[in-house]
Parts: structure tokens; sequence; C-alpha cells
């Protein structure tokens, strides 16, 4: 099965410094992939490459290419493409909107004017994001009133909203408490039936529990990549099982 | 923590002069308005409170003397109206361009020139607007006379556009960039994220940055006096933009001298005073219950969305018809196609064009505003610096001032400026010590506060009001330097409060803390610690006004000059000569002297930019320091 | 971080310092001994001549220090009845209103005449004072109504405090109000240069502000000429007042007494005024 995300000799650097070296990475369509590895190794710059989030940033060069459906993403209009390819960022980050405007933003931004269609896309993106029955009866107030935990879910669910194929995930657990985490994992495990999931986090566990293939990053560097249960029971470079037993990171 | 720190007498002691200190300054506020309303009191024995707000006719010397007051403010409405008319789409256009388009190295540029912008003193726009916006109005509009309402609020527009711009800015730049991020994470173009997500982030800041200039066009003085024309009618029919007009502060200013104290005009006039002050202060009020709204997230007015739809309807009927008064059918309908053809075509075209579209009109609405500071400053220059000489800058004047220097006017200026800062700094220093270092967030601070606040917001010619009828008439000190330094000293003191407070709040506490531990008490740890530390901000603060200060003509009009005085005394109760209020009496009353005007013009802003921009500099320099 | 306060006190301690000499050591650019000071404020037709004269004086006299202001005939009463000028300028008689319960003391040093004015395009060169005032009181509105071009009329006018205003409301309007659509400005100059800048304006100053950037209309065929104010013929004309709050002394006395004598008369009669002692 052609991935239908992949990256190839993928090389980025910050002015001088190089950052990422020559990543070869294929993403499973439907499925989860873990970026894992420690602190400074590159794994949310590569992930930040996906949706070229990194054109944001002046002074960076990325060399190499990355395909999605086969196309070259760095020749095409990033516009179009974030469309397809969205993003959860580390802390929640909700419009200081209402709960409904914030979700039918992307698509009112898309074109969509129609009141009934955008009413039956946020109320099926927050079913989506298991949101919807804690606040189907408030959608108009501000999002800002919601707990983390609903204001990431909430993020999530306005990622949905556009219909993309592929979600790109940094760290979306890292600022939530482990209820709101637990929630989130399952959520994800849901969404990977419709969606193609690729996730950052440092903790080991949580992508153990929910990736169907893990990638182990050191220092820009791709060092291992296979499936999860291999990764983690059975790791073929040296590196990888000092890493996931803790010897380092 | 502060009882302990402060105990002893000597400790306690300092304390109560800064308290005094900062009492001086919010009670000033109360005691301004309170002394003009009790002045004004006979009127409204007179007249009644309906004659005097209700009735249009202003005639205080006529044969039958009248003194109603309609016409005054819904004169003074309509200027601040029209003036926001302009200021605003074009201060948010410059705002958005320097906070999310510009590259760096030319916000570095365009940032500080529009702040520069701030710095002419208001006589030095009214100078222009009087030589070259009348004429220009006249000759493009087909007018009889270029001394209008219109005139009035494109002057006082460009005049608030520094304060808009620069505030507004500051509120975009900070929206946080996750917004941003977010935005386009989700696939929209940076325009819809700027216009859908980032503007509406800022609100509370840029509704800020609009009622602050909305005050400044209330307050103004010099400017509008030169422009408007001066009658005191209603514009008929009242969208007559090219009608003269009269304003509240342009009546103080032309027959506050000449009333004899005493007289019922006399006690009109403070009414007046009284008036334009009490509509100030509403204004600052409204402003923070705004912020306050938005910053809660609650909607500023709860409104069907009917009654939304038929406001925007009703506003921009009010538009169209304008339009066709100033400008004609022609490009008025022009103008409503492109802006229908935005609207109706935005989502059907690609989102490409779309974003060009919108950043070409805001790249037009900077270049407009800065073409607007170039042509102030190039058609002063090219026309004054002829007349700069030797003999310019260091006689006095002759034949009205049609000959020789303007020396004592730059001696009176340096002699009022320094006088001011020396009543000023101190007492604002301290004002802004207590209310940072000492209280804690009572009810009394927040009300010495408030006081500040609204003293900051005072229109100048009050404080020239005030200063005449208590400091040269009451106190009997006759016209003379001093009362006009006491009321630039009580104009710029709310600015240096501000400043200082917030470079006594940019020290970290951490820096307190280890003085504390150490066992100082609170005073030694601000006059060792804090203050050094914050000394940097302050300096800025300072310069800042006396930038000011050295630019403004009405509360030193009838407080402090004469048109020409030979020698100069360090006498503190005699009279002075003065750049601003030279340029002044030489462009309304002197025929024949135009090469010693734009002299004048151009000494004057060349003393305050170099001023402003030492200022800014300074900031600059310290900002990079710590970052 | 040392270093930088100490250049911070150094530099604070030499603004300070600076500040105090300008405010307080500026004396010592001032010539030999204290000069004698007055004050004149007032109307801003006798402004310019009232210079000029005390600029002679001053060079005559160099321990005198004559400070100079304008503001219009109302300002003039205003100060020297509070006592915030030595000497107020008028450019009228002072009213009853004035007068009573006051000691002000009175000097005509000469007399003016007031000429109505337009822009030097107007083809009207001809009123009568009845038409004046029709104009002034908006009954006449276009210029064509009194044989010019199809142009609207702008009414420029002096604000309440200006003597001028004060007399040509008396002669001219017959003590009626001017339309209020008309003009405001506070000085003969400031009429003037609107006046200039306007074609269809019409306004009223002092005869010696009338020059070549604006043209003067004859009143009923008699030109506004300073012969014509001396000979009677040209009857829009005013006592031009000098006056003090009780008897003058000092330098305000001396000044007064050179202004009536006949060097200062012949000052007044070169500036355009007519002289009281012919």
């Amino acid at each position: 099965m052609t991935p239908i995300l992949s990256t190839r000799n993928l090389n980025l650097s910050y002015g001088a410094k190089q950052v990422l070296y020559d990543i070869d990475l294929p993403f499973e369509e439907k499925s989860v992939t873990a970026l894992i590895g420690p602190s400074g190794c590159g794994k949310s710059t590569l992930l930040r490459c996906m949706n070229r989030m990194n054109d944001l940033i002046a002074d960076c060069k990325v060399t190499g290419e990355i395909l999605y459906r086969g196309e070259e993403i760095m020749k095409s209009d990033p516009v179009l493409l974030r469309r397809k390819i969205g993003m959860v960022f580390q802390r929640p980050n909700p419009f200081p909107k209402s709960i409904y405007d914030n979700i039918a933003y992307g698509p009112r931004a898309h074109g969509t004017k129609d009141a009934k269609t955008l009413d039956n896309i946020v109320e099926n993106s927050l079913k989506g994001a298991v949101l919807w029955d804690e606040v189907k009866d408030r959608l108009h107030e501000s999002a800002l009133g919601l707990s983390g935990g609903q204001q990431q879910r909430l993020c999530i669910a306005r990622t949905l909203a556009v219909n993309p194929d592929v979600i790109l995930m940094d760290e979306p657990c890292s600022a939530l408490d482990p209820i709101a985490t637990t929630k989130i994992e399952n959520l994800i495990m849901d969404l990977k039936k419709k969606y193609t999931v690729i996730i950052v986090t440092h903790n080991m566990q949580q992508a153990a529990r929910i990736s169907d293939t893990t990638g182990f990053m050191y220092l820009g560097k791709l060092i291992e990549t296979g499936t999860t249960g291999t990764i983690f029971s059975n790791p073929k470079e040296e590196l990888t099982e000092r890493y996931i037993t803790g010897r380092f990171g | 923590m502060t009882a302990q720190l402060t105990t002893g007498w000597r400790e306690k002691g300092i304390r109560s002069v800064w308290l005094a200190a900062a009492l001086v300054a919010a009670s000033s506020v109360v005691f301004i308005l309170g002394y003009l309303i009790l002045t004004s009191l006979p009127i409204f024995f007179e007249t009644g409170f309906a004659g005097f707000f209700f009735s249009t006719n202003w005639n205080p010397t006529g044969s039958t003397p009248s003194f109603g007051i309609a016409a005054l403010l819904i004169d003074t409405l309509l200027v601040t109206f029209g003036a926001m008319l302009f200021a605003v789409p074009l201060g948010l256009t410059a705002a958005v361009f320097l906070a999310y388009l510009a590259p760096q190295k030319l916000r570095d540029i365009v940032k500080p020139a529009i702040e520069l912008l701030a710095g002419i003193p208001s006589v030095v726009y009214g100078f222009f607007g009087m030589i070259v916006l009348c004429s220009f109005l006249q000759q493009t509009l087909d007018m009889p006379s270029g001394f209008s309402w219109l005139a009035a609020s494109i002057l006082l527009g460009i005049m608030a556009l520094p304060t808009i711009v620069s505030v507004s800015e500051d509120a975009l730049f900070a929206v946080p960039k996750d917004y941003n991020e977010a935005s386009l994470g989700l696939g929209a173009t940076r325009w819809q994220t700027i216009s859908r997500v980032l503007v509406p982030a800022a609100a509370s800041g840029i509704s800020a940055a609009v009622i602050l200039g909305m005050g400044r066009a209330i307050g103004e003085t010099m400017a509008v006096m030169m422009v408007a024309g001066n009658a005191a009618v209603i514009p008929s029919p009242i969208w007559d933009v090219l009608s003269p007009v009269r304003t509240l502060t342009a009546t103080l200013g032309i027959e506050l001298a000449e009333v004899a104290s005493g007289s019922m005009h006399y006690y009109a006039l403070f009414g007046v005073a009284a008036v334009l002050l009490a509509i100030t202060l509403g204004v600052n009020l409204i402003s923070v219950w705004i912020t306050k709204r938005i910053k809660t997230g609650r909607p500023l007015v709860s409104m069907p969305a009917a009654a939304r739809r038929i406001l925007i309807i009703c506003g921009m009927l009010i538009a169209f018809t304008a339009g066709i008064v100033i400008f004609g059918i022609g490009p008025t309908l022009l103008a409503a196609a492109l802006l229908a053809g935005y609207f109706l075509l935005r989502d059907r075209v690609s989102h490409k064009v779309a974003e060009r579209a919108a950043f070409g009109v805001i790249y037009a609405g900077t270049a407009l505003v800065v073409v607007t500071l170039i042509i102030i400053l190039a058609d002063i220059f090219i026309h004054g610096l002829p007349a700069i000489s030797w003999e310019f800058l260091t006689t006095a004047p002759r034949d009205l001032g049609r000959e020789g220097g303007i020396f004592p006017a730059i001696v009176g200026t340096l002699q009022l400026v320094g006088g001011a800062i020396l009543l000023a700094l101190p007492v604002g220093i301290g004002a802004a010590v207590y209310l940072n270092e000492y209280s804690a967030d009572t009810f009394l601070t927040r009300l010495l506060r408030t006081g500040n606040d609204l003293l900051a917001g005072t229109p100048s010619i009050v404080f020239g009001v005030f200063g005449f009828a208590f400091l040269v008439i009451f106190l009997g000190w006759g016209v003379c330097l001093l009362a006009g330094m006491i009321c630039l000293a009580l104009m710029i003191l709310p600015t240096i409060i501000k400043t200082t407070e917030e470079a006594l709040r940019s020290v970290s506490p951490s820096l307190r803390e280890a003085s504390f531990g150490l066992g100082a008490t609170r005073w030694q740890t601000i006059k060792n610690v804090v203050l050094p530390s914050a000394a940097p901000g302050i300096l800025t603060g300072t310069i800042l006004s006396i930038g000011r200060a050295a630019g403004e003509t009405a509360p030193i009009m009838f407080t402090a000059v004469v048109f020409s005085k030979r020698f100069i005394s360090p006498d503190l109760f005699e009279p002075v000569m003065s750049l601003p209020f030279h340029l002044y009496v030489l462009s309304t009353s002197v025929p024949g002297a135009q090469t010693q005007q734009y002299g004048t013009a151009v000494v004057l802003i060349c003393l305050v930019l170099l001023i402003y921009l030492g200022a800014i500099l300074l900031r600059t320099h310290f900002r990079n320091k710590l970052t | 971080m040392v270093m930088k306060r100490k250049t911070m006190s150094i530099v604070g301690a030499a603004a300070l310092l600076f500040a105090v000499f300008l405010v307080f050591a500026s004396g010592c650019v001032s010539q030999g001994e204290e000069p004698a000071t007055i004050t004149i404020a007032g109307s801003t037709t006798v402004l310019p001549v009232a210079q000029i004269v005390a600029d002679v004086y001053m060079d005559e006299h160099t321990t005198a220090d004559i400070q100079i202001s304008g503001g219009g005939s109302g300002v003039g009463v205003t100060a020297a009845k509070e006592g915030t000028a030595d000497i107020g300028m008028l450019s009228r008689d002072l009213k009853s209103s004035e007068k009573e319960g006051s000691s002000l003391k009175e000097y005509v040093i000469g007399r003016d005449g007031i000429a109505v004015i337009a822009h030097p395009s107007n083809t009207v060169s001809d009123l009568t004072t009845a038409q004046i005032k029709d104009i002034y009181q908006g009954k006449i509105t276009n210029w064509k109504e009194v044989g010019g071009k199809d142009l609207s009329i702008v009414l420029i006018g002096r604000d309440s405090a200006s003597g001028t205003r004060e007399f040509f409301t008396e002669f001219v309007l017959k003590k009626e109000d001017a339309a209020k659509t008309m003009q405001e400005y506070s000085s003969n100059g400031a009429v003037q240069k609107a006046v200039a800048q306007t074609p269809g304006a019409i306004g009223y100053v002092s005869l010696e502000y009338v020059d070549q950037t604006v043209k003067a209309f004859s009143i009923s065929g008699v030109q506004a000429t300073v012969d014509n104010v001396i000979n009677g013929s040209y009857t829009i004309n005013r006592p031009l007042l000098m006056i003090t709050n009780g008897e003058p002394d000092g330098l305000a006395k001396k000044f007064l007494s050179f202004i009536l004598s006949p060097e200062g008369q012949k000052i007044i009669a070169d500036n355009g005024f007519v002289p009281v002692t012919v």
C-alpha cells in the first residue's frame, strides 16, 4: 500500500545550524504513528514540516522531498495543503470566540456560509471529538470558559471540522491532567478509523499504548522505525534500546 | 510585609511625603473641576440649565447677550466624529501593517516616524492647516472658503493618527502567537487570520486607542481655532461639511482673555470649560468600561441580529450621503462599487487574489499616513530654512516680528519647560513611588489612580482657564512665568506618573526581595535598588514630557506670555515670550511675515523633534539591552 | 551595571543643574542694570504702531523694557482693570459700563479708519453702508446682487473682544447682530489673511492693514484713505485710546508722554493713522 505521506532525504537547517538529517519516513493511511525521542531531537520540527508550519520561521531551509498523495508539498499551495493536513498544538489554543465560532472558523474561511451546513459540521466535529454532550447547551458561550482538557478536545474538533486526511499532533497531552489525557488517548484510537494520525510525544508509555508504528529520533536523525510492538520489545538499534529502557533522555 | 518595613518615624515620615505627592496629583483634577463648576454657577442661575445647554444662540457680546452652548456642543461632536472617520480606518491599516506585515527593518523606521508625528506641536499643525490645507480644500472642492468643519476634521484626524496607530499596534503585537499558528494550521490565509482572529482578539486595546484618539480630538484647541472658521452655528443641513464651525475649545481660546472677571460672559465661559472637562472625563470613564467588558468577553451591547443589520445599513447610508456631499456623485459611486465588489466576490475569488487586494489596501493606507507626515515636514522645512540665520536665532524681534529674531522666545520656552519639569518631576516620581511601592491595591489607591487617569485626559486649554482664573486673577500674580510653569507642570504630571510607575513595575521583584532579605528598610530599598534600576524608564518619560510641554500653547496663552519682549530676565513674576505662542500670533495676526512664521515653525519643530527622537532612541537602547 | 549607574547619576545631576541654570541665571544675558518694565495689551489695531513707538523709545532709553500683547480692545480693558497690564490699548471709545465704578484714565493717541475689504479679484468696487449692513446680516448672499460675479458671499469678521468689531457693529450694523455664519477671527491680520485667500470674502480691518493682497471698497463714492479720514469725508473712523487704571506713573507715564509728543505722533502719522495733534 503506498503511504499517504512520506519523506525522502529530508534535511532541515535553521541558518547555519542543521537540525534534521536525511529523514526517510513513510506514514500509512488510517494508522497512528508516534515519534519519540529525547528533548531537542527534532521530532516537533519534523512534524511541522508536514504542513509547512516551518515556513513561518525565517532562515529555515528545507531540502529533500515530502510527498502527500504523490505530490511534492514543497511545491504546492501551503494554504490548501493545511486544509488536508491539520494540526493540534501542545497547549490548547482556542480563539477568544464562542465554541460554535471556533469550530465554524475553518469551514467559514474556506467559503462555507450556509447556516444549516455549518450547524451540521459543528455538531459532527464535536461528536467526533467526544465533546458534543458536554457543550451542546452552550455552543455560543466563550470557548475560554472550558477546562484545559475540554479546550484541547475543542481544538481537535476544530481540526476535524475542515475535514483533513491527516492530523498532526504535537505533544497534545503534555499540558493536561491524567484523566483528560486518557480521554484524548481514547479519542485518538477512535480517530484512526477515519484519519491518519502522526503524534509527537515524550511519553513512551503513551506511544506504546496508542500507536501502530513508532519512529525513534535522536539528534536530528531517524534512528529506527517499525511496528510499535517490535520497537518496544525488540528494538534493532542499541541506541533505541537504551532510550526505551530509560538509560538516557 | 508593608507594615514591617515601614516602622520608625523616619520611614513613616518619608511614606507620608510620597502619599502627599500622590494626593496632589489625584486631587488636582477634582480641584480644577470643582473650581470651574463653582465659578460658573451664576450663569446657570441666569439662564437656567435648559437655556444654557439647549439654546443654539451663543452671542455673549451682542445687543442682547445670549449664552446658549448647544451649537458649540454639537459642533464639537461633529468635528470629533469627522476626525475619527478619517483617523480610525487609516490608523488601523497602518497599525496592522506595522504589527503583522512589515519586515523588521521597515518597522524600525516607520513606527518611530509615526510616533514623531505625535511630537509636532498643535500650533504647527494649525499653521500648516491654515496655509496649505484650507487653500487646497478651497481650490479642489471649489468651496467659497476652506475654513470649515471638513478642514478641522482632517487636521484633527491627522493629529489623532499617531495615538491610534501606536496604541493599536501595541495591542495587535501583543496578541498571542498561538492564535496565529492555530488559524494558519486550519488552512486559513494570512489575511483571513489577521482579519478574523488577530484584530478581533486585540479589540479591547484597539478601542482604548480609538477613545484616546477621540479624547485628543475633543480637547484640541489651537489647530481647530486656526482652521474651523469659528462661526457659532450648527451646519445646515447637518451634513454640510463645508460649513464653518466653532468648538467648545475654540470658544475658550478666543474669548477668555477679554472677559471682565465677574461678568456674566466670564461665568458662561467657565460653564463652557466645566462642560468640556466633564465631557472628556466622561469619555475616559466610558473607555474604561468598554475595555473591561471586552476583556471579560461579554458583548458590548447585546443586540438581536436584525437590529445589528439595520444599524449597519443606517451607517452605510450616512457614509454614502456624506460622500456625495464632499466628493460628488462620481467618486462616491466608484468607492461604493469597489466595496460591494470586495464583499460579494471575496469568497468566489481565489484566496490569493483576495489576500493581495486586502494587503494592497493596507499598504496604501500606511503609505498615505507616512506621506502626510512627509508633506507636512517638507513644506515647513522648505519654506522655513531660508529664514534661519545666526541673527534669527540670537536677536530679539523687531517690527512685529517681521524682522530681527526669536531669541527671547527660545529662552522663554526653555524657561517654561525647565520650571515645569522642576515642579512636576518630584511630585510625579513621589506619587508613582507611593502608588507602586508603598500601597496595596486598596480603594484609596484605585481612587488615586483614577484621579491621575482623569488628569491625563484633561484638555490643555482647561489648564489655561484654571491657571488664568486662579493664579493670574484670583491670586493676583498677573500674567507671569510662574503661572505658566505651574499650568504646564499640571499638564505633564500624569505622564510622568504613568511612565515612572511602568519603570518601577519593570524592576524585578526578586531585586526587592534580595534587599529586604538583607535587612534594609523600604525606603532604603527604593532609594538604592529600585530607583536606580528604574532610572532609564523615568528618564524616557521625563524627556517625552519635556517635548510635550515645549510645544503647547493653550496652557500658557493666558497665563504666561506676551507677544514681544526685548529682554530676558529670570523674574518669575514677569511674562515671557514662547516659540509656539510666537508662531500662533505671527501666523494669525501679522501680515507679511511668511518667512519668519516658517522659520519659527522650523525652530520649534526641530526643538521638539530632537527631544522626542532622543526619548525614542533611549527607549530602544534600553529595550535592546534588556532583551 | 555599576558603571551605568554612575553615568546615569552624573547625567541626571548635570541635567538638573542645567535646568536650574536656565531658569534662574538667564538674567546674565540682559545688559547692564535691571530694566524698568511695563506691559501693554489690547487692540490689534493699535498693536503695530505701539510696537514701533516702543521700539523707538527702547532704542533711546536702554533701561526701558516694554512688553506688548494683542488680543483685542476687550482684552485691553480687562487687562488694565485687573492689573495684568500697565497700559491697555483700544480702537474704540470706552463703554459707559466699563467706565462706571472704575478709575480708568483714557488718552486718545490717534484716529483710525475702518476699511471694508474684499479679495482683489472681486469686481465690485463701491458699496453703500446700507448694502454692507444687508450683506453682514445675511440679507444679500451673492455678489451678483450688488453688481458683481455670481459668487457666494463669505462673511469674515472679528471676535467679540475686538474694538474694531464693536465699532463696526455700532456704526454700520446700527447695533444689530451680524449673521451667525460670519467667521470670527481674533485680529486684524487674521481677517486680512482670510479675505486675501478667499475669492468671495468680505471683511473689515483697520485702514493700516490694507495692502496689495486685498482691495478696499469705496463707501458711497468715498475712497478709504487717511486723507479722507482727516478731511472727514470717510466717516467710518474711530478714536485710538490708551488707558491706565488710575494716574499713570513711572515708565508708563513716560511712554504715554512720548507717544503724545510730536515725535511719537509723527510715528503715528507715518503708519497710516490720523494723529491727534496735527
